[in-house]
């Protein structure tokens, strides 16, 4: 009796998934599985922004905005449109155009809130915002395709958005996290080339300094050479424009530059180690375009050497505050670019140093 | 198709067993995320005299940070950086 219950029970189910095959059913349960765990990761990005946004809040407070909701309004929503890229002449002078004024427009956005705050206070405002933009951005995208998967019951659409929810969270993560030393000023991975060229200032003896779009520029003796040291103004949050500044000196010196070596951080392969050092060829700098396209116009114009040091890390490492590791390895891309210049110049050689990355933290 | 009890009871248990191992599996695969706190190394212009702190909120490389208590000269901080709380505690 036992049995025939036991046999009717394995036909029924037989049958059931003979169902749910033919009418698709089984997809929209698993639609609905992965809809769930879509949303719950949702809400965990929700919760990532909500707590960023209160942490930015107190700081706006601390500087003195009695009401900063207004301000993160706006900096959250803050956009800039990509230029037109199917009619390609002068798409970089475009480019520049758009991201410099954006730049500027954000940064009168928060000065005009904090104008008792100090340049370095701004920055890392500014910087706060930013990260708090990024979230919101991400959440708001995620949330459109599992609306819009749901709504028409695209369950490609909502497969493919849980195949890279894993990706999602982690990059979300790694803002996430970012934002302790963006509060706090720590110097953080992507600083490694300022550092780097702040300890070769540290190591020759000063002749000249200025500041020219936020970004330093520092005429050294040492090792019987010349060295124009280009980095970012810091100890601020700021990447300033090298690329751009470069440009003017080689034009300034008249091309009279034996040797154009940057440093910077660059993300590492899985499976590489943290801290590896590399040398090649070309401009070590990872910015959208402009500021890449004027070292290698200037270096081209006048056939300078090019050459780039890169220290690895991965992308969290670059933006959460510099490990132990990356700040060593640091110390032997000193000596690294000693080397190089040493090797690739003679004594009384003209050579720029341009160390690339956010200064934050690191002075000069 | 037909499965007598022991059978069904026993092709339940294989499944239990291998989706328990199964999830045991993917759970032991997340890495733990090793937790890191700032510090920073204070080093004498004078005399090199090196100590590593906690990192004070504001603070910079380059910044002085008070006299050494060996030579009196000025102590600067020399580097900011992470280290993994494990590595600290051992």
């Amino acid at each position: 009796m036992a049995t025939d219950w036991v046999s009717l029970a394995t036909q029924l189910i037989w049958i059931l998934l003979f169902i749910l095959i033919f009418t698709g059913a089984n997809q929209k349960i698993q639609m609905r599985l992965w809809s769930y765990d879509i949303r719950n990761k949702l809400s965990v990005i929700k919760s990532y922004l909500d707590r960023d946004r209160t942490r930015v809040e107190k700081q706006l407070k601390n500087l003195g905005v009695k009401s900063p909701d207004i301000l993160i309004k706006r900096a959250m929503d803050f956009f800039i449109i990509q230029p037109v890229d199917i009619e390609p002449t002068d798409i970089i002078k475009r480019l520049e155009h758009l991201i410099i004024t954006g730049d500027r427009s954000f940064k009168k956005m928060v000065e005009q809130a904090i104008p008792t705050a100090t340049k370095y206070e701004r920055s890392l405002v500014e910087t706060g915002l930013s990260i708090v933009g990024v979230l919101n951005q991400i959440y708001k995208i995620v949330r459109h395709y599992l609306l819009s998967g749901e709504k028409e019951n695209n369950w490609i659409l909502l497969m493919q958005l849980e195949m890279a929810m894993p990706q999602i969270m982690r990059i979300v993560e790694t803002y996430h996290k970012s934002l302790d030393a963006f509060l706090t000023g720590t110097p953080i991975g992507d600083s490694i080339g300022p550092l780097v060229a702040h300890r070769l200032i540290e190591l020759g003896k000063i002749v000249s300094k200025k500041v020219v779009e936020d970004t330093s520029i520092t005429e050294l003796w040492l090792d019987d050479r010349r060295i124009y040291v280009i980095k970012a103004e810091g100890p601020g949050s700021n990447v300033g424009r090298p690329g751009r500044v470069l440009y003017d000196l080689v034009e300034q010196l008249k091309g009279g530059v034996d040797l154009v070596v940057t440093i910077d951080a660059a993300l590492k392969l899985e499976g590489e180690e943290t801290g590896e050092i590399a040398e090649g060829i070309g401009a070590a700098i990872g910015d959208p375009g402009p500021e890449k396209i004027a070292i290698e116009r200037a270096t081209t114009k006048y056939g300078i050497p090019l050459k780039a040091l890169v220290i690895k890390m991965d992308l969290g490492e670059a933006i959460h505050t510099m490990k132990k590791e990356i700040y060593e390895a640091g110390e032997k891309a000193l000596e690294h670019v000693r080397r190089i210049i040493l090797e690739s110049t003679k004594p009384k050689s003209t050579i720029i140093v341009a160390g690339i990355g956010n200064t934050l933290g690191v002075p000069g | 198709m037909i499965f007598d009890q022991n059978t069904m009871l026993i092709l339940t248990i294989i499944a239990l067993a291998i989706l328990i191992i199964q999830l045991y599996m993917e759970y032991r695969r997340k890495p733990k995320q090793a937790k890191y706190i700032p510090k920073e190394l204070v080093k004498c212009r004078k005399c090199g005299y090196e100590i590593e702190r906690d990192y004070e909120p504001g603070d910079f490389i380059s910044l002085v940070k008070g006299k050494c208590p060996k030579c009196g000269g000025e102590l600067i901080v020399k580097a900011i950086y992470s280290v993994k709380l494990e590595e600290r505690k051992a």
